[in-house]
């Protein structure tokens, strides 16, 4: 008995530590290699990935219409990437995307110093700029929209992926 | 079962652990290190004294430091630093602190804080009136309390320090009176005391680009020109230059381009501008407009109003971005840099007949890890490139004469 406590009481530490060290769990660290990962995890379905950042003001008012059009598309994978290049940031970023309704939601971090690689891996002509939304289709055919998506499109191209199957 | 269940959590716990630690570590930071030392800085930025001296100021482990070198950057002397504590300071991509250094010797120095949980920005600044000994307080550059970002300084003839950055001020009552308000605006201020203090800060123009750095440059005795990505009618982000009349007073706004970028994001991508001394604007930026995409060079040869036709930079499959350009003693330079896959380098070109031609880039620098923009900075001798490296540290390393 005495050392199963410990052991709870370990994994309670342990459990609280990791909580201390940040308050985002759900937050995957984005590396590299990780853009093929999540192209070979999804394929086949419908997604849409968002990459934004806290300090990016239209990213802010886009975030919330984002969560809403997820809640909205059970049928669409979507995936957040925080790309911006303030260091400290897994706090903030869960916040954000716990109020924009993206909790759920598979949220990854930018976790390499060297932006320009993971960048390159994604796009090799993308630049940093943010927001910056990739639908990949079910074929795997990628359509970037550059600053803030019209939710509109979104609708319309969410609904073309589902009339084609 | 229940000993494998627990097992099980255990085992998940310690390997968000590791995640989360990773991204607290090392492998998720742009420095090389934690602590405040030059080798640590992720942003260097250098400026000449009149005697020849050497300074560079750069950010690392939170603090703002400064030292100087006599040795044209092959050694330094032991660091100052510029902040008492460690600040929540502007990491963004285009954000960097700022140094004039005065003909009397006197330091201004400027920089950018993060002041709230929401990213707010506030610029500080203070001067050093001891040769970079010891630094004043630092002090709000303006005492509103809306954001501000992307300080710029130089130095005027007579040692006039202006300021300019971007503002958010006037947002507020924009949308209080139920008015659309895009970006940010350009704000200034100058010093008559060499940036000890600054008279009380103006608008020079609303509707900026909130998320990229300046260009400024003085074109004549009292007269600044400040480059920078303006919003045009249909929010499309293009660049502008404005020439002031005098430190108080705004000019102009003339577009640099026509590249019709309209983009409602942060490109945090700002321009280059270097005014030669025959008045000749020198202008480079960076653009993904239905006219063109990537990284362009003009010049104007009448105080900036009408520019040259753009001219493409670097090889569009290598990513050219971080544009720079300065009117040296022995020509016009511009630094760039490309990343390959793996590798970023620095490309040169150098223009001897005030931006008609240009000599073919060549690589002059290389790193296999993230680095800072490259910056150019010249002593009326020679031109230097000055650039900070994660994996080779920082490097200033000059022109050479022949390409």
């Amino acid at each position: 008995m005495r050392f199963r406590f410990a052991g709870v009481a370990g994994l309670a530490v342990l459990i609280a530590s990791v909580a201390a060290l940040d308050a985002s769990p759900a937050l995957k660290p984005f590396e590299r290699g990780t853009w093929q990962g999540v192209l070979k995890g999804h394929a086949g379905r419908p997604v849409l990935v968002h990459f934004w950042g806290v300090t990016c003001g239209p990213c802010k008012v886009e975030l919330p219409l984002l969560g809403k059009f997820a809640k909205d598309h059970p049928d669409v994978d979507v995936v957040t990437v925080s790309a911006d290049l303030v260091p400290n940031l897994p706090a903030a970023t869960q916040s954000m995307l716990d109020k924009a309704g993206l909790s759920s939601t598979e949220n990854f971090i930018f976790n390499d110093g060297f932006v320009e690689r993971l960048r390159f891996e994604i796009d090799p002509a993308w630049q940093g700029d943010i927001p910056r939304t990739m639908l990949i289709s079910r074929d795997g055919t990628i359509t970037t929209i550059e600053g803030s998506a019209e939710i509109a499109d979104l609708e319309k191209w969410s609904a073309q992926q589902l009339s084609k199957y | 079962m229940i000993r494998t269940g627990l097992l099980g959590i255990v085992a998940l716990a310690l390997l968000q652990g590791a995640a989360l630690g990773q991204m607290h570590g090392k492998h998720a930071s742009e420095a090389a290190c934690e602590e405040p030392t030059l080798r640590c800085a992720t942003k260097a930025t250098p400026a000449f004294g009149p005697d020849g001296t050497l300074w560079l100021l750069w950010m690392a482990g939170g603090q703002v430091s400064v030292a100087n070198s006599q040795d044209a950057g092959r050694s330094f002397s032991a660091p100052t630093q510029v902040t008492t504590k460690r600040l929540n300071l502007d990491w963004g991509p285009d954000a960097r602190p700022k140094i004039v250094v005065d003909h009397k010797g006197g330091i201004a120095v400027a920089f950018s804080i993060f002041r709230d949980e929401a990213f707010n920005g506030q610029v500080l600044y203070t001067r050093s009136a001891d040769g970079g000994k010891s630094f004043a307080e630092l002090k709000p550059i303006t005492a509103n309390n809306e954001s501000q970002r992307f300080e710029a300084l130089a130095l005027d003839q007579d040692g006039t320090v202006f300021a300019a950055w971007l503002d958010k001020r006037n947002r507020v009552p924009a949308k209080e009176a139920g008015r659309k308000y895009e970006g940010a605006a350009l704000f200034f201020a100058s010093s008559r005391d060499g940036g000890a203090t600054y008279a009380e800060a103006a608008l020079a123009r609303d509707g900026t680009c909130e998320c990229c750095r300046l260009g400024l440059a003085f074109a004549a005795p009292g007269r600044p020109a400040v480059i920078f990505r303006n919003i045009f009618d249909g929010g499309v982000r293009d660049h502008a230059v404005m020439t002031f009349a005098d430190v108080s007073t705004p000019g102009e706004v003339h577009r640099v381009s026509t590249d019709d970028w309209q983009i409602n994001a942060c490109p945090h991508h700002g321009p280059s501008l270097t005014v030669a001394p025959n008045g000749t604007y020198h202008a480079v930026w960076y653009t993904n407009g239905k006219a063109r995409k990537g990284l362009f060079y003009a010049h104007s040869r009448d105080e900036g109003r009408i520019f040259s036709a753009p001219m493409a930079l670097g090889q569009p499959g290598r990513n050219p971005t971080r544009p720079f350009v300065l009117a040296g003693p022995a020509g016009t330079v511009m630094v760039w840099k490309e990343f390959d896959g793996e590798k970023t380098s620095i490309q040169m070109t150098i223009s001897r007949d005030d931006g008609e031609t240009w000599s073919p880039p060549k690589t002059i620098s290389s790193t296999s890890d993230t680095s800072d923009h490259p910056l150019l900075v010249s002593d009326g001798k020679q031109t230097y490139l000055s650039w900070m490296t994660k994996a080779d540290g920082y490097r200033f390393t000059a022109i050479e004469d022949q390409p």
